[in-house]
């Protein structure tokens, strides 16, 4: 059995990077999306509204802090499941505002924007800072991104994916683990590396492809995902181009665009909300399959249809094995 | 009289063929051409199976719906200003696009129905429920059958479901769905397939049957209720007859693609500048123009932004509002 040489190297790099990590000094500052955040000490209690942040804080050993969890879009990672069972789930969705304080939280680490921004669901951040509750929020979702443009924000700038390391290490460094996050950002950048290895060595040059997440109803115009977006992100990753042209987070397009388009590959959420009925991936893909358009679109023929999970759609830690799923589908492709 | 139905017949099937030969995406006039030669004459035209399907499947039920949705609501205009004696009256007046709403997310957000009642059969109960409702207040009230008590309690209804669609939304609902269902309130034909033909075309018909029908009833009702009593009109049975069928037409309308504003309030007055309030023109050239109107704007919606889809009503507002100022211009330096 071959070994692969990267993993060995992951090693190396993060026993080096470790090597760097340093204990945190407080008080610590940390500017986050526009605020400055201070904190005397590492947290010991802290909420979190998004399931990004929440598997985030698993990865880094920090589940013994977490006192509130919110905004679940999917089960939570089998490996995770023992310890989130500790933790209390403050709301499926967004949780109201006393339900995040009544936590007494010295952090509360927020997904998007739209939770804790100026028309903030739950609060606004200035109304946390203003207990003296810190919120950190994900670069993901703020740097190069306009999120009171378009329904789910705009992109003024790609997706990059230093900003879920960034979101990495200085959680790590909030929480006096610096050299937990150094090994866990080495091991994401070893994953994607391989990933986009195996993407070169594929014969296809630039497959196509379209990401649909749902629909408002069934056969309407889609939500898909745009340029720039974390899900294009993904496709890009792996030497994959995406057909939609839109800027919007997730813009809605027509199947006749997207037919005319003919991507090599159609890319459909799985997930576990069940609000519109295209949330169900199973009658996404019976849509596509018996739709007089649709169904002669040569993903569909060839049977090219990718389910990645929503989550992995997302700027999460979960957004590494949806680009190796897409690695491997291109990998495999053979027109 | 008789060449103006040849006329009307031409415009008509020039804006549907013209629907049909413009989407979202271009495809060559020819092309159409032959999809339709081959679906309508039986002719052999060897095409690509997508083309066939946006052209046969996708555009054609489109562009009839928006043609039976347009001159319906045209229709609806008409009967409701008629008995209201109001220039403002318009079919949403009577609570339905708001009880459709509330069908809709009840359906969609709560999930109720478990998933055997679609969205279109939810906004189609809900609307006649708030139908119903103002019916029984104006019954109820002591002033009954005056036309002023029927436009309070079409508010009532409205500002109520309103309300009830609103509470929804703002309860369960995040922002990437409470987006789905903003657009579909605001019109959506992306969904619309043959079945939905099969459905508007037979409504629209019948309800400019019964227009028809009761022109002459529906020009004494122009001068009063109890002036139609006079003239012989049997006032009660009348009025219930044509605002059923009003309430019914705008009903399976907004079930169908959501409400679309603007059409019913504006196509009947645009077209009385033209050719006076006598109803035997007004019907039929009020359904014709509303057909066109409604093919036009469907268009346009799939135009105006490259590879992107606006809600329709955005479309009849944003272009039937300077059209309909620029009418009542022209109509007044007449004057």
């Amino acid at each position: 059995m071959k070994l692969p040489a990267y993993p060995a190297l992951a090693l190396l790099a993060s026993i080096a990077t470790s090597a760097l990590a340093a204990p945190t000094q407080y008080p610590l500052t940390v500017q986050n999306c526009g605020k400055a955040l201070t904190f005397d000490q590492a947290p010991v209690r802290a909420v979190t509204i998004g399931q990004a942040g929440t598997e985030l804080f698993y990865a880094l050993g920090l589940g013994d802090r977490l006192v509130g969890t919110s905004l679940w879009f999917d089960a939570v990672k089998p490996e995770y499941a023992a310890l989130n069972a500790k933790v209390e789930r403050l709301a499926n969705n967004e949780p109201s505002f006393e339900a995040v304080i009544g936590k007494r939280p010295q952090l509360v680490a927020v997904q998007f924007e739209w939770m804790v921004g100026p028309q903030g669901a739950v609060g606004t951040r200035e109304q946390f800072h203003d207990l003296n509750i810190p919120t950190y929020l994900m670069p993901s979702d703020c740097v190069g991104k306009d999120n009171l443009k378009g329904a789910d924000g705009t992109r003024l700038q790609a997706f990059d994916i230093n900003t879920l390391y960034t979101s990495v290490l200085e959680l790590a460094k909030i929480f006096d683990v610096d050299h937990r996050g150094q090994a866990l950002v080495a091991d994401y950048k070893a994953r994607l590396a391989r990933a986009a290895a195996r993407a070169q060595a594929s014969a296809v040059k630039a497959p196509t492809a379209v990401v649909w997440f749902s629909s408002a109803a069934l056969a309407t115009d889609p939500f898909v995902a745009g340029q720039q977006g974390v899900a294009d992100y993904l496709l890009n990753a792996v030497g994959i181009r995406n057909v939609v042209t839109s800027t919007e987070e997730w813009p809605t397009v027509g199947w006749e665009t997207l037919a005319k388009a003919n991507p090599d590959f159609i890319v459909i959420a799985r997930m576990e909300r069940r609000r519109f009925p295209a949330d169900d991936y199973q009658k996404k893909l019976a849509f596509l399959k018996s739709d007089p358009v649709t169904r002669n679109m040569d993903a569909v023929k060839h049977d090219r249809i990718l389910i990645v999970d929503a989550d992995a759609l997302q700027a999460s830690t979960r957004l590494f094995d949806g680009i190796e799923q897409l690695a491997e589908a291109r990998e495999h492709y053979r027109p | 009289m008789r060449p103006g139905w040849g006329w009307s017949l031409l415009l008509l099937s020039g804006a549907l063929l013209a629907a049909t030969a413009m989407g979202e995406t271009a495809l060559p006039f020819g092309q159409v051409l032959k999809v339709l030669a081959n679906q309508l004459a039986g002719a052999h035209y060897p095409l690509d199976p997508i083309d066939v399907g946006i052209v046969w499947n996708y555009r054609l039920p489109r562009a009839l719906v928006a043609a039976a949705c347009g001159a319906g609501l045209a229709i609806c205009g008409v009967i409701l200003q008629a008995l209201l004696r109001n220039p403002l009256a318009e079919p949403y007046l009577l609570g339905i696009s708001a009880g459709a709403s509330t069908g809709a997310v009840l359906v969609s957000v709560l999930g109720i129905g478990g998933g055997l009642i679609s969205l279109s059969v939810g906004s189609f109960l809900g609307a006649l429920l708030a139908f119903t409702l103002v019916i029984v207040l104006a019954r109820a009230s002591r002033a009954s059958g005056s036309a002023g008590l029927i436009i309070l309690a079409g508010i009532a209804s409205s500002q109520l479901f309103n309300a009830l669609t609103a509470f929804v939304i703002a309860r369960s609902a995040n922002a990437e769905q409470a987006r789905g269902i903003l657009f579909w309130l605001m019109g959506n034909l992306s969904g619309v397939r043959w079945p939905a033909v099969a459905l508007a075309v037979p409504v629209a018909l019948l309800g400019l049957g019964v227009c028809w029908w009761q022109r002459r009833a529906l020009d004494a009702f122009t001068f009063g209720a109890d002036s139609a009593a006079s003239l012989g009109v049997s006032v009660r049975q009348l009025q219930v007859l044509l605002m059923t069928c009003a309430a019914l037409v705008t009903a399976v309308m907004v079930s169908l693609v959501g409400s679309i504003g603007f059409v019913g309030l504006v196509i009947p007055h645009a077209v009385r500048l033209r050719v006076g309030p006598g109803h035997g023109l007004l019907v039929p050239l009020s359904a014709l123009a509303g057909a066109v109107f409604l093919m036009a704007a469907d268009v346009l919606s799939r135009q105006l932004i490259k590879g992107q889809a606006l809600p329709i009503g955005v479309i009849t507002a944003l272009v039937g509002a300077p059209v309909f100022a620029a009418l009542l211009l022209h109509g007044s330096h007449r004057r």
